[in-house]
């Protein structure tokens, strides 16, 4: 709605009637010695206005002006012998009385001196105007250059501190919040003109700031898709587009408004060249973005000049923006993924000692034991009881003690020796106590080595848990001394795809799984970099 | 009896033993296998009777395994956790399914099943395991005319005209088969109802169902009542 606000002004702005008629002659100036005169001939047409005339007047140095001989105002002090010369600013205005506002020939002169900047040789332009219309212009423009300039500066401090108090931290967040200042500060910079009398020696000094903000904004919009878009070869297309911006400068040094006026354009083709790659890949938002710059370039070319630019750049950031929410609602996506996953294991974590195969196979067993030794068959129940009493305190845990992990794997171990009747051995070697671990995930590689492996000539099969740690990484390494089964498929499985889940959601990428034969048996190794 | 045992579980194994043991007594020549390769060597060298088997043996599937063994002379019965794989087991012409945990009398009552047709399961037998040329093929028991007894084997004549050997023998089919879909004509007829036309007495007494086909099978003398009853 405010974005149609704007353009609606802005037409009204640019359509405006004009009250005053009249034609000017190129000024005659002369500069001998540092003093300044200017000498232009006004015929004014035709005034529809009964407020009183104004005077605008853009030269450097420091005079005083006169109107048909009848002095009207005065910009700076000139110099006088004893007495230094006091700059007035490039721009001036002059309220003209009545009674010499008629329509006619008028003679408008500007005597001083110009110590300063002689050599920009800087023409001398005078205009009459509404006086009334003079003060007002810089109203109406400084309302719509501060409501952009508000917005993006609240955009700045809002997009600053999310990427400071966000736990995933995307560059594109902060560069965003940097582009949006740059165009606060580029706004604020373009129209200070108004708000301060700038001496006409520090006339170029604006300028200059305007130029390098919108080289900076020139290099990180196109950076901020290449980002955002995933263009690759990043660094090259940035050098690239920095060079041809800065061959713009030297080529067209000095010319400030067709440097930026280039500079913009430069934007403008690496922006599109980078969302044309978007959108052939077919990235969300791509087309729209496209279709933001495409209407930016219209208004661009078809509108005041000052204005049309910062519409432009408004329209362009606005596409960014709507580019950036749809990044946190991506992130918000993955996170839904990642609760959904959490709690996909921790159900798969319960799963693993309700499931059927593993309950009725055990209770056979248990029945057999109670039927054929009592004693025997109690113990049974109380291991399986252990077994269930860990399971049931980490069930919910995302990292749980390696300790209670090992106690889990030995009570396992001991339900299912008395259900195969053979003989296991669990060791452990390095164990830190105050280690942490994603629950059961040594369980289950227990739970794959006593499914595919066949004892020893002894009947027994040997587990071996070890811990060690570098500054690097922590590692486990768990060996199963036995003879793999043939047709065993260790690889794959859900038993694996629960580890790889478990050190996704706890570690990232930052893990490796390998699980393989070795001469003694299976050897698996979870290794978390540090 | 021959009996072979398939089944990774020691303790399991144990039991099954035990209890197969006390069911035949003397007349039993019983061996375990922990592994499905150990298992199916065996039956390649050695001819049974019944096989028990697990279907979920050292992690691997075993429904393919069952697949195949259905289709072999001998009968299985499924010892399983997999309780849902019931239904299904059935259908594929299993004696029995023996759910884990199970007691005595409930693989007594499987036992039991080879010498009463009657004591029927719920879910009936709905394919006929052929092995042809290496791979299983699994024939509709409703497509079927009826099967002829040929020595040890089977011939199934199905309702497209043509015929399937069947490894099990026509005692072996008779007690997996529906008995109120199939019906035992003949010492070498088992025959499907819905197929069966008419009764038919020829002179001499002697009695033939015709089929729908126009084909006429033998009926013995001692069933031919049973048979009247179950026609009409």
């Amino acid at each position: 709605m405010q974005k149609w606000w704007i353009i609606l002004l802005l037409v009204t702005l640019t359509s405006c009637q004009r009250d005053i008629r009249y034609e000017a002659s190129d000024a005659v100036i002369s500069r001998p010695d540092t003093t300044l005169t200017a000498r232009v001939e006004i015929i004014l047409l035709e005034k529809k206005i009964n407020t009183p005339l104004g005077l605008q007047v853009h030269s450097f140095g420091a005079f005083v002006v006169y109107w048909d001989g009848v002095r009207i105002g005065q910009n700076g002090i000139p110099s006088a012998p004893g007495q230094p010369e006091v700059p007035g600013t490039e721009t001036s205005y002059y309220q003209i009385p009545d009674k010499l506002s008629k329509p006619g020939k008028h003679d408008v002169l500007i005597k001083g001196t110009q110590k300063h900047l002689i050599e920009s040789e800087r023409n001398v332009t005078a205009k009459p105007e509404s006086y009334l219309k003079m003060l007002r212009q810089p109203l109406i423009e400084l309302s719509l250059v501060n409501l952009m300039a508000g917005a993006f500066l609240i955009a700045a401090i809002y997009y600053t501190f999310l990427y400071y108090n966000s736990k995933h931290k995307q560059q594109t967040t902060l560069l965003f919040a940097v582009i949006c200042f740059l165009f606060f500060a580029l706004l604020a910079m373009e129209y200070l003109k108004y708000y301060i009398d700038i001496p006409y020696t520090q006339y170029y000094t604006r300028l200059i700031i305007v130029g390098w903000l919108t080289f900076a904004i020139a290099v990180l919009i196109p950076l901020y898709f290449t980002i955002h878009f995933n263009f690759p070869h990043k660094l090259l297309f940035i050098g690239a587009l920095t060079l041809s911006l800065l061959l713009i400068y030297t080529t067209e040094y000095e010319h400030y408004d067709l440097t930026a006026r280039l500079y913009s354009l430069t934007l403008w083709i690496a922006s599109v060249f980078i969302l044309l790659y978007a959108i052939i890949k077919k990235q969300r938002g791509s087309i729209l973005v496209l279709a933001g710059f495409s209407a930016s370039m219209v208004i661009n070319q078809y509108m005041f000049y000052d204005f049309g630019l910062y519409i432009a750049f408004t329209l362009i950031l606005l596409c960014i923006l709507y580019l950036q929410t749809q990044g946190a609602k991506q992130l918000e996506e993955a996170h839904q993924t990642s609760l959904l996953l959490s709690s996909r294991l921790q159900l798969e974590l319960i799963k693993k000692n309700i499931q059927p195969h593993f309950l009725r196979n055990t209770l056979t067993s248990l029945i057999d034991w109670v039927e054929e030794s009592p004693a025997q068959g109690v113990l049974f129940i109380q291991e399986l009881s252990h077994e269930f009493d860990v399971m049931n305190e980490i069930a919910e845990d995302v990292l749980i003690p390696i300790n209670k992990e090992i106690a889990l794997c030995r009570h396992h171990l001991s339900v299912m020796q008395f259900r195969k009747e053979i003989t296991y051995v669990w060791e452990n070697t390095g164990i830190q106590e105050e280690e942490l671990i994603p629950p059961a995930i040594i369980h289950t590689l227990l739970e794959n080595g006593i499914t595919h492996s066949i004892p020893l000539e002894d009947g027994s099969i040997k587990f071996l848990l070890s811990f060690s740690r570098t500054n690097q990484y922590k590692q486990y390494i768990f060996e199963v001394f036995a003879e793999n089964r043939i047709t065993s498929k260790h690889c794959g499985g859900n038993g694996f795809r629960y580890i790889e889940a478990r050190l996704k959601e706890s570690y990232g990428n930052q893990w490796n799984f390998s699980s393989e034969s070795f001469t003694k048996g299976w050897k698996s190794i979870i290794r978390i970099n540090l | 009896m021959k009996i072979l045992i398939i089944e990774d579980e020691a303790r399991i194994a144990k039991r099954l033993a035990r209890m197969t043991k006390a069911y035949f007594e003397q007349q039993l020549t019983l061996n375990v296998c922990d592994t499905l390769a150990k298992g199916l060597t065996y039956i390649e060298q050695s001819p049974i009777d019944i096989l028990l088997l697990d279907l979920n043996l050292n992690g691997e599937n075993g429904f393919e395994i069952m697949e195949a063994m259905v289709a072999k002379p001998f009968h299985t019965i499924i010892v399983s956790a997999y309780t849902d794989k019931a239904i299904t087991a059935f259908a594929y012409g299993v004696l029995d399914f023996v759910p884990k945990p199970f007691d005595e009398s409930r693989l007594f009552q499987a036992f039991g099943r080879l010498n009463n047709q009657s004591n029927l399961p719920d879910n009936p037998l709905k394919y006929l395991a052929v092995k042809k040329g290496g791979i299983i093929k699994m024939i509709e028991a409703i497509k079927v005319n009826y099967i002829k007894g040929a020595g040890i084997y089977s011939e199934l004549h199905l309702q497209n005209g043509t015929q399937e050997l069947h490894d099990k023998s026509l005692d072996a089919l008779e007690l997996l088969l529906p008995a109120t879909d199939f019906i035992r004509i003949h010492r070498s007829y088992i025959v499907h109802l819905q197929q069966a036309e008419k009764l038919l007495i020829e002179a001499g007494g002697r009695y033939s169902v015709q089929l729908r086909n126009g084909e006429q099978l033998p009926v013995g003398r001692s069933r031919y009542k049973e048979i009247r009853n179950k026609m009409i």
